[in-house]
C-alpha cells in the first residue's frame, strides 16, 4: 500500500528465506514486513489464518462468513501494519481486529432479520453435508453420537451471550492470557474473569443433560 | 470455605493457577461438599468437550481469495491514495474561497446598508406644552414628598394636555 512506509528490503539470503521467517517469532516477521519483505505477510497468514478462522467461525457460526472476516483481518493487517504499536504482541492487535468485526457482524445480524434466515438456511445446508471430522473407521453409531455431540456443543456455545461467548472461545479455544482477553475485548481484567466464569457456568449447565 | 467462596474462585481453580494453599482449600471443600464436587465435574466435563472440537481449516482457495482482495485493495489504493488528496485539497480550497466570499458579501452588506428614511414630522406645538413638562405644577411637587395614592392623579391631570398633543403628533407622523 501507498500508505506503508517502506524501508530498504532486510536481505534474507537464498532460498530459505520462507525457513527463515518461519524461525523468526511474529515480531521479527512484523519487522521484515515492514522492511519491504512480502513473503513476510504470507507468513503471518500462515500463522494465523486457521487460529482465526476458528475464532471467527466459534464466535458468529457461519463458516463462510467467518472466511470472508479473516480475508478482511488480513488486509486491515497488510494495510496498517505500520501503525501497529511494536511493544505490544502482534498475535492481540490480530485478535482485536477479527474480535471486532466478528461483533460487528453479529450487530448486523440483529438488525437485518434477511441475515438471520441466511444463517440458519446456511446451517440446515450444514446438516446436509457429508460428515467432516469422525473418523471414518469408526462405526456408524459411534460417528452418529460423535457428530451429534459435535453439534450439541456447537449449539450450547451458540446459546451464550455474544460478550461470553467471545471470551470462552478466546480462553478454552485460543489459550488467551486474562490480560490477553482483556485487551482483545478492550475490557478490565474483573471483568473478563466475571465473564469467564459464568460462560464456563452457563456452558457446562446446557451441556450437562446430553452428558448424562 | 464455604461453597460462595469455591464458586468465586472455581475459575481460577480450573484454569490451575490457584497458590498452593488455596488449591488445597478448594480440594478439601470438593471432599467435603457433593455439590460443588458435582458442580466441578460438570464444568471440566463440559471443557474438556468443548476443547476437543476439531478445529475448522480453511478452504482450499482462501489463499487465492485473499490474494485477489489484496490485488485489488493495493490497485484501488494506489488509484485513489494521491487523487484523494489531490481532491481534498481542492475541495479545502474551494470551500475556504466559498466562505471568504460569504464573509465578504455580508460585511459589504452591513456596510452599504441604506439608512431608514422617514418622512420629516412636521408638527406645531401648542402654547404651555414646554413649561407643563419642564417645570413641575405646584400640586406635583406637593405630592411627591407626601408619596400619597393621589400623586399619579395629580401627574396625569397636570400633563394631560400634553399627553393629548403627544398623540397629535403621533398621527400626523402615522399619516404621512
Amino acid at each position: 500500500m501507498a500508505s506503508i512506509v517502506r524501508k530498504q528490503a532486510i536481505p534474507i539470503q537464498g532460498a530459505t528465506v520462507r525457513e527463515q521467517l518461519r524461525a523468526m517469532d511474529d515480531s521479527a516477521v512484523v519487522t521484515a514486513f515492514l522492511g519491504g519483505e512480502e513473503r513476510a505477510f504470507s507468513e503471518l497468514v500462515e500463522r494465523y489464518q486457521t487460529r482465526l478462522l476458528n475464532f471467527v467461525y466459534r464466535t458468529i457460526g457461519d463458516r463462510e462468513k467467518a472466511e470472508d472476516l479473516v480475508q478482511e483481518v488480513f488486509i486491515r493487517v497488510y494495510r496498517h501494519l505500520h501503525r501497529f504499536d511494536r511493544s505490544k504482541k502482534f498475535s492481540t492487535w490480530a485478535y482485536t481486529i477479527a474480535s471486532n468485526l466478528a461483533k460487528n457482524e453479529l450487530r448486523n445480524r440483529s438488525r437485518s432479520p434477511l441475515v438471520l434466515f441466511q444463517t440458519v438456511q446456511k446451517n440446515w445446508q450444514d446438516d446436509d453435508r457429508p460428515l467432516q471430522f469422525e473418523d471414518s473407521t469408526s462405526r456408524p453409531d459411534d460417528m452418529y453420537r460423535k457428530r451429534h455431540l459435535r453439534e450439541i456443543v456447537e449449539e450450547s456455545v451458540a446459546k451464550l451471550p455474544e460478550h461470553h461467548r467471545n471470551v470462552f472461545i478466546l480462553r478454552e479455544l485460543e489459550g488467551k492470557s486474562y490480560e490477553e482477553i482483556a485487551e482483545i475485548t478492550d475490557c478490565n481484567l474483573g471483568t473478563v474473569k466475571s465473564r469467564l466464569n459464568r460462560a464456563r457456568n452457563s456452558f457446562a449447565e446446557i451441556v450437562a443433560p446430553y452428558m448424562e | 470455605m464455604d461453597c460462595r467462596e469455591f464458586q468465586d474462585k472455581h475459575f481460577i481453580f480450573v484454569d490451575d493457577t490457584l497458590p498452593g494453599i488455596e488449591l488445597v482449600r478448594m480440594q478439601m471443600h470438593i471432599g467435603e461438599c457433593e455439590t460443588c464436587a458435582r458442580h466441578d465435574t460438570m464444568v471440566r466435563r463440559s471443557l474438556m468437550l468443548f476443547r476437543s472440537l476439531q478445529p475448522i481449516e480453511p478452504s482450499a482457495d482462501f489463499s487465492e481469495k485473499l490474494q485477489r482482495r489484496l490485488r485489488e485493495a493495493k490497485a484501488a489504493d494506489a488509484a485513489s491514495g494521491p487523487v484523494s488528496s489531490r481532491s481534498f485539497a481542492t475541495a479545502v480550497a474551494a470551500t475556504s474561497v466559498v466562505m471568504l466570499g460569504y464573509i465578504g458579501m455580508s460585511l459589504r452588506q452591513v456596510d452599504t446598508q441604506p439608512d431608514l428614511t422617514l418622512p420629516p414630522v412636521v408638527a406645531t406645538l401648542p402654547e404651555g406644552f414646554t413649561d407643563a413638562v419642564t417645570s413641575p405644577a405646584p400640586a406635583m411637587v406637593a405630592s411627591v414628598p407626601a408619596g400619597l395614592p393621589i400623586w399619579t392623579a395629580a401627574l396625569f391631570a397636570e400633563q394631560a394636555h400634553a399627553h393629548f398633543v403627544s398623540a397629535d403628533l403621533t398621527l400626523i407622523a402615522a399619516t404621512r
